[in-house]
């Protein structure tokens, strides 16, 4: 009989011990969340920031330090998670699914957000001196239904990279102005053999829509005009064409269709393709390797006519939790203060957001190009909840064209678009 | 993605338990019987199984319920419930168009993977058992894609299978195998094999040992007398090895069915270039229904786990009810 009075107590404790571990475990993740938001009324103190990594290097280290000052200047406790691009779609989604919404997210989308209620618009949280500063394309992507919602973080525009020394090998004087220049300039460039790619096209799913609205942008084209969806119109129809033309001509890179941004800059980077579109941080890497004499330029437009830039920005929007507004506005106000903002663009390599921190990054040379297009950029209709899903049937179906017709994709997206995503 | 981590096989419980099932009732079942076993009170024994039990609940039925209740919610892009959907999102996943292309992945996949696995592995087994010099090293040279991570290995692949760089192709080329690079990731028709490639690459090691516990569980004796009765080795194999080595092998089959079928990261990783679902299983599928589709819906996806779990136990149930009957047969 001892031995099974023994075993009782002993299976109590594990029980008991594994009630309380639960227990622990339950009111930790309980928490969590409710010490963020606090009741209704009360005010938060401390709040949550889920951020893209834009480099390792870099993001982790400026949020850190942006957290003590926020604390320092604000009493308020800023928690920062710095969660990686791959995961970060992911994460937020399990997130606003378990009602555990962080109080600002930095993401590259909004408008869905906006259009489920869940966000701040920028008479609740954004300071109007912060609202003035903010370059009007971006107040203009930013707002939905009337209310600015998508507070933009930093922003990049495309350029046109060529290989200087390919070019000179393949005895092309300029940078190409039209199409049809690039498409002989890619000739030229793939003739010289070994390998070498005339112009490297990423159409695979990482950023497909990025690519092809740098080119149909420079053919007239848009992705909606005046409120309509016009993805097939004969202009997008014709430049989805040219991208097939060239990839057929094989002045390419293998297989365009499947081939990711980052393989396309690697091709650039290794001095294996002569052209590409790339951006800010892409020169960057560049000057750092020095193994790729390299120019930045203008991208060309069919017709010829003046260049147009596609610019991206990401968002940092907040969440509506009760009691976080103070907070939460006290963060803007510091993040856009121009020590801040323009220290991690800097930091980061991309552009800026505010009309300030245009004039800051005026005196850096190897920025002209970018600057100059920005204030006109033509971005994405991030402004539109639709898009966030037609981006994803663009990135899974565009590449589609190169083994068919350029003509039924794009009737297929524009059905996607047209029928809500 | 999270039963994947959860049914992974922990081969070392497993390929023990094998014979210390044989061996143990002769001694402690004796000891047992000699005993009290009637006098443990029920619920005595239920405090003894309340922390597995709990462990169960927790870890197994809870994620289970929630599944199944995310699976029967509408969810909005940005993983915000906005009302039931009944079975609606089960409709949409058996809707969809790519569903048959995804199941034909997923049955070559699975077959393939573990049959190449299974055959590869006896023979290795059968050279590992052997003693020779050195052969301690090739064994902790086989255990190494094993310990590596499968995310690091799937990577390492990435590169070696490049259609610029990759070494595969430099080699292929500079041997005049071939004329222009293979496109191994990128053509449809060689997808599919180098997503084997790396399956059964990764696969080998957990099915070689286990093959090894089973081969050193054959007794000596038996072979000797085969060998005495002039049985030549081919018979010896056959008659002797294979069916003594049942246990080993259905152990084998099950987990490897299980763990490659809920393989994520291999054909993830090796198929990120390429749009649409052309290369998907059901498990990469379910991921990018969530996240990655023009659908991005939460409770379609949930709605496809719930499928990857009947389907799996499906075909676990088939596999077993087949071994029953055999065995059953034998007798």
């Amino acid at each position: 009989m001892r031995s099974t009075k023994q075993s009782v107590v002993v299976a109590g404790l594990a029980i008991a011990g594994l009630a309380l571990g639960a227990c622990g475990g339950g009111t930790g993740a309980g928490t969590a969340p409710g010490g963020t938001a606090g009741g209704t009324g009360e005010e938060a103190k401390t709040i949550k920031l889920v951020a893209a990594e834009y480099s390792k290097d870099h993001t982790k280290a400026f949020w850190d330090a942006f957290a003590k000052t926020y604390h320092e200047k604000t009493g308020y406790t800023l928690e920062v998670q710095v969660v990686s691009w791959d995961n970060i779609d992911q994460q937020s989604s399990t997130m606003i699914q378990n009602n555990q919404a962080p109080d600002i997210l930095n993401l590259n989308a909004y408008a869905s957000y906006a259009k489920d209620g869940l966000l701040y618009d920028s008479d609740a949280v954004l300071p109007a001196v912060v609202k003035d500063d903010i370059l009007d394309t971006f107040v203009k992507y930013g707002t939905y239904q009337g209310k600015f919602y998508g507070f933009p973080d930093l922003s990049s525009a495309r350029a046109f990279f060529y290989n200087k020394t390919l070019f000179q090998q393949a005895g092309i004087a300029a940078p190409p102005k039209t199409w049809t220049e690039l498409e002989a300039d890619a000739k030229k460039i793939t003739a010289l053999g070994g390998g070498k790619v005339g112009y490297a096209l990423p159409l695979g799913p990482e950023e497909a829509q990025g690519e092809f609205s740098m080119w149909l942008f420079n053919n007239g084209g848009d992705w909606k005009t005046d409120g309509n969806w016009v993805i097939n119109s004969d202009k997008n129809v014709a430049t989805l064409g040219f991208l097939k033309k060239l990839a057929d001509e094989k002045v390419t890179q293998n297989n365009p269709a499947r081939t990711n941004r980052a393989d396309a800059f690697d091709l650039f980077k290794s001095g294996t393709a002569g052209m590409v579109i790339g951006f800010s941080p892409l020169a960057a890497d560049l000057d750092k390797d020095k193994k790729v004499d390299y120019a930045v330029a203008p991208f060309p437009s069919n017709d010829g006519t003046e260049s147009k830039t596609f610019g991206v920005t990401d968002y940092l929007m907040a969440f509506k939790k009760p009691g976080n507004e103070k907070a939460v506005k006290a963060f803007y106000n510091l993040y856009y203060t121009p020590d801040q903002v323009n220290t991690f663009i800097k930091a980061e390599g991309f552009l800026p957001v505010t009309k300030s921190g245009v004039a800051y990054f005026s005196n850096e040379k190897a920025l002209q190009v970018y600057l100059n297009t920005l204030p006109n950029a033509k971005l994405t209709p991030t402004d539109d909840p639709t898009w966030d899903k037609v981006k994803l049937a663009v990135q899974q179906n565009l590449g589609g064209a190169m083994n068919g017709s350029p003509k039924a994709t794009l009737d297929g997206l524009q059905r996607t678009a047209e029928s809500g995503g | 993605m999270s039963n994947s981590t959860t049914v992974s096989p922990d081969p070392a419980p497993v390929a023990g338990s094998g014979d210390r099932r044989s061996r143990m009732p002769s001694r402690t079942g004796r000891r047992r019987r000699a005993g009290r076993i009637g006098q443990v009170h029920p619920l005595v024994a239920l405090l003894w199984l309340a922390p597995a039990l709990a462990l169960i609940l927790g870890v197994v039925l809870y994620p289970a319920i929630k599944l199944f209740d995310a699976s029967r919610g509408e969810y909005s892009i940005t993983g915000l419930r906005k009302g039931d959907a009944g079975w609606d999102n089960y409709v949409k996943v058996l809707d969809h168009p790519d569903l048959g292309t995804v199941l034909r992945n997923t049955v070559v996949w699975v077959v393939a993977v573990v049959a190449i696995t299974i055959v590869l592995s006896l023979a290795l087994a059968q050279f590992l058992v052997k003693s020779f010099p050195g052969r301690r090293f090739v064994r902790w040279a086989v255990i190494i894609p094993w310990a590596a991570s499968l995310v690091i290995t799937s990577q390492l692949f990435v590169l070696l299978y490049d259609y610029n760089y990759g070494i595969i192709n430099h080699v292929l080329l500079n041997l005049h195998i071939i004329g222009t690079p293979i496109d191994f990731l990128g053509d449809d028709s060689w997808t599919m094999f180098s997503m084997v490639v790396v399956g059964v690459f990764v696969s080998l090691p957990f099915t070689i040992f286990v093959f090894i516990a089973g081969l050193g569980a054959i007794p000596d004796d038996v072979m000797e007398a085969a060998t005495v009765d002039g049985a030549s080795p081919w018979q010896r194999y056959w008659n002797i090895t294979l069916p003594l080595m049942r246990p080993a092998l259905m152990i084998a089959t099950v987990l490897n069915v299980i763990y490659v079928f809920n393989s994520f990261p291999i054909v993830y990783t090796l198929n990120d270039r390429n749009p649409g679902y052309l290369h998907d299983t059901t498990i990469t599928f379910m991921y990018k229904l969530a996240f990655k589709s023009q659908e991005h819906d939460v409770g379609m996806s949930a709605a496809a786990g719930i499928f990857n779990v009947l389907l799996i136990l499906v075909v676990v149930g088939i596999y077993l009810k087949i071994i029953n009957w055999r065995e059953e047969t034998s007798r």
